[in-house]
């Protein structure tokens, strides 16, 4: 029978086992006198190295990675992909970026030259800013033979180009058309008497805009006072814009100050129209309370409309746009989106592959429309039965066909490097001008805006003359 | 094989470095490179970092010329002004206030005005863009029933109210946050001094004045000199309220934002240096400048 230990016996085995313990610990502190703290640094960093030597992160990677900032993109191609994926046994990696970050991380991989995508989309005031420095240095590969050669250049709306054109030479497929409408809250303009079927032209719009509007309660149109992305479409119609086919800045041409002026009256002084008060939620109760009685409408807004003013099922319709002059053009055109390939993609047969499957399908690009309502820059497509359907939302209205028949009048956004530049600029003078405006009405405004708009271009034409590439 | 005497010594000599390597090379990779490499870089005209063509001195003489420059420069001092005259007072007078023992729920109040640093500057911005909303937004409906206010005042829209709407959401971020560092240096502040003073028959001011205000001075400099630092960096609060153009005519664009927008937005990062190192030098003259008024290398501070 063993013998019980005794408390006393256990206490000096514990004393002498701590003695023990604290011999050892000196003499290894001989031989490590930093301390116990640094020692554990050491043995985690010598651990963690030895873990990640033996454990490296997967190197593998999809065939092709895809970039797109739109969350509805995303999701339809996300739902596409795996089509692709079989029919070619390769893997297709759709991300989506927000997108802000998606123009500065790209911009970042290019010049790391990392992590760069294989295909990306890029938004249309950004496109341009990727077309800086010399061209073999651009980051996107040349559609412009494979276009050719396939002969979808001559199938896809031409003015879509534009924007994505720089040196000559196209950088990006376009994704869409975006043609201009203007939607209106039906019920409402039947209550107020409007007949849109009158009004062809913006004298006519204006003219019933200033009988229906009330300060602070109604207006009759959704526009900007301090930015110039609402005078943008007004510009296009009339054939202006920011730069010409060649990269020339046009934003101070006699069309842009003509635009400005007849613009700014409209957002400021005692006869405005319009007036801006911000989007998402705010724009929702603004048109449902019947504070905008219409605003620009792009065929990708006639769906941020759908989704986010739900309430407003069967009340809305669309219009083209009023006219400049009688017969004139009945749209603009508003946002945009390329698709470029990198040039760092490994396997642009497979690229060139993928983005016919995504953007030239037609049967594909009929389903989207019925859930994104953007029209698609293949012409083929819009004969299509979805691009015909009536949508209740919109009053019964046929909208694909509507924006279809407006697709080929819409005008060309010429891009440049310095677009971002020339827009804010805009911005600034559309801003200060309808502050004149409001302080001194037509009283000296015509110097005035002309020399806003004229010292805008020549800081931009400055900024210019320092690009040495 | 080393002897056990001679491999101490080694250790001892070495040992260190060893330990300060992995921050020295983080820094010199991370930190002193990129600052290397950006004072070269402000000497050139770029397109991202493989094009680039030799100006000289060209990018800081074209910056002085520069309206767009000089706009920022002057509402990131106009911002740093009120961080400086308006958030610090306001800060150290509610310092004082929470510092009160027989003040009811000081506890509390302490905790409540400190939390908007809690909840992030992200959070923060999306709020006040809510706040600031014309027409249905809570300022303008509160503005509107007390005082009038047009409901279609754009805070965030109208080139005069850009700055005050600025100040105002850094105010309720920063004035809390402020308030911790003063709270903490007044408890330090010797009560005798103060018992001593009311023997001498000082007042209430007087008692600030010249025992509070040197008791609690070293730390009012480094708050002083915090906040100019943070106020001339500042970038995520107008970027996330007004968009990346700065502004209706720019007047919320910051130095940082136009650092921004030349290096990641137009690709000249040429440029983007100049403006980095500029502000980086303006930033070390003021904080100098403001160390030396405050008698911050006084001989006993």
């Amino acid at each position: 029978m063993e013998r019980e230990a005794c408390p006393s016996d256990a206490g000096e085995r514990t004393r002498e086992a701590m003695a023990g313990l604290r011999a050892r610990v000196r003499d290894f502190s001989d031989f490590f006198p930093f301390g116990l703290a640094p020692l554990l640094i050491l043995l985690v960093a010598l651990v963690a190295t030895a873990w990640l030597l033996f454990h490296p992160v997967s190197s593998k990677k999809a065939d092709l990675r895809f970039w797109t900032f739109a969350d509805v993109h995303a999701r339809a191609y996300q739902n596409a992909a795996p089509a692709f994926e079989k029919k070619h046994g390769v893997d297709v990696d759709v991300q989506l970026v927000h997108g802000v970050a998606v123009t500065s991380r790209l911009r970042a991989a290019f010049w790391a030259d990392l992590d760069v995508p294989d295909l990306v989309e890029v938004e249309i005031s950004s496109a341009g800013t990727f077309f800086r420095g010399p061209v073999e240095d651009f980051g996107f590969t040349d559609w412009t033979p494979w276009l050719k050669q396939t002969g979808l250049y001559d199938r896809i709306v031409k003015t879509r180009f534009a924007p994505y054109t720089s040196h000559g030479r196209i950088f990006g497929l376009p994704h869409d058309v975006h043609p201009v409408m203007l939607a209106y809250r039906r019920d409402l303009f039947e209550k107020l008497g409007i007949d849109p079927a009158k009004l062809t032209t913006w004298d006519a719009f204006i003219r019933e805009g200033r009988r229906v509007t009330v300060p602070q309660k109604r207006y009759m149109i959704q526009l900007s006072d301090t930015s110039g992305w609402s005078m943008e479409p007004f510009l296009f119609q009339r054939d202006g814009g920011y730069f010409d086919a060649d990269g020339t800045l046009t934003m101070d041409s006699p069309t842009a100050l003509a635009t400005l002026k007849w613009y700014v009256p409209l957002v400021a002084g005692p006869q405005r129209i319009g007036n801006d008060i911000g989007g998402r939620d705010i724009f929702t109760r603004a048109v449902e309370k019947g504070y905008f009685l219409s605003f620009i409408c792009p065929d990708w807004r006639s769906k941020v409309a759908e989704t986010h003013v739900a309430s407003m099922h069967g009340k809305m319709a669309l219009m083209p746009l009023p006219a400049f002059e009688p017969g004139g053009r009945r749209t603009s055109t508003w946002g945009g989106t390329m698709l470029g390939i990198t040039r760092k993609c490994a396997n642009r047969e497979l690229a060139y592959g993928l983005a016919r499957h995504l953007y030239l399908n037609p049967e594909d690009l009929a389903e989207r429309f019925r859930d994104l309502n953007i029209l698609p820059p293949l012409k083929d497509a819009w004969k299509l039965p979805a691009f015909n359907e009536p949508r209740a939302y919109w009053s019964a209205q046929r909208i694909g066909k509507l924006y279809a028949e407006l697709a080929d009048d819409v005008p060309p956004q010429y891009t440049s490097p310095f677009i971002l530049l020339a827009k804010n600029k805009m911005s600034e003078v559309v801003s200060a001008c309808a502050i004149y405006y409001n302080a001194h009405g037509d009283d000296g405004f015509d110097a005035y805006a002309r020399a806003r708009l004229k010292d805008a271009a020549d800081y931009v034409r400055t900024q210019m003359r320092r690009n040495p590439f | 094989m080393l002897g056990s005497r001679k491999l101490f010594r080694l250790q001892h000599k070495y040992a260190p470095y060893l330990f300060v390597a992995p921050f020295a090379v983080v820094f010199l990779v991370f930190g002193l490179y990129p600052l290397a490499k950006s004072l070269v870089l402000s000497f050139y005209t770029t397109s991202g970092p493989r094009s680039r063509v030799f100006v000289g001195l060209g990018n800081f003489a074209f910056l002085f010329s520069d309206p767009d420059f000089l706009k920022a420069v002057w509402n990131t001092t106009v911002f740093a002004l009120f961080s400086v005259f308006l958030q610090l007072p306001l800060s150290l007078g509610l310092a004082l206030l929470l510092n009160r023992r027989r003040l009811w729920g000081r506890n509390f109040f302490r905790l409540v005005f400190f939390s908007p640093r809690l909840v992030g500057m992200v959070f923060v911005a999306v709020l006040f863009v809510v706040i600031f909303q014309p027409q249905f937004g809570l300022l303008n409906r509160v503005l509107h029933a007390i005082a009038g206010l047009d409901l279609d005042t754009k805070w965030l829209g109208n080139r005069t109210l850009v700055m005050p709407a600025l100040v105002l959401t850094s105010l309720w971020m920063y004035v809390g946050f402020n308030m911790i560092y003063f709270l903490a240096a007044l408890q330090g502040v010797d009560k005798e001094l103060y018992d001593a003073a009311e023997v001498d028959g000082a007042n209430a001011f007087q008692k600030f004045r010249h025992v509070t205000l040197p008791g609690i001075k070293p730390v009012a400099v480094f708050v002083i000199v915090l906040s100019t630092i943070g106020s001339f960096q500042l970038f995520e609060l107008p970027f996330l309220m007004l968009g990346n153009s700065g502004g209706p005519e720019n007047a919320g664009l910051t130095i940082v934002m136009y650092l921004y927008q030349n290096g990641f937005e137009t690709g000249d990062l040429g440029y983007a240096s100049a403006i980095g190192w500029t502000l980086a030098l303006g930033v070390l003259v003021i904080s100098l400048i403001q160390m030396r008024i405050t008698g911050a290398w006084k001989r006993g501070d």
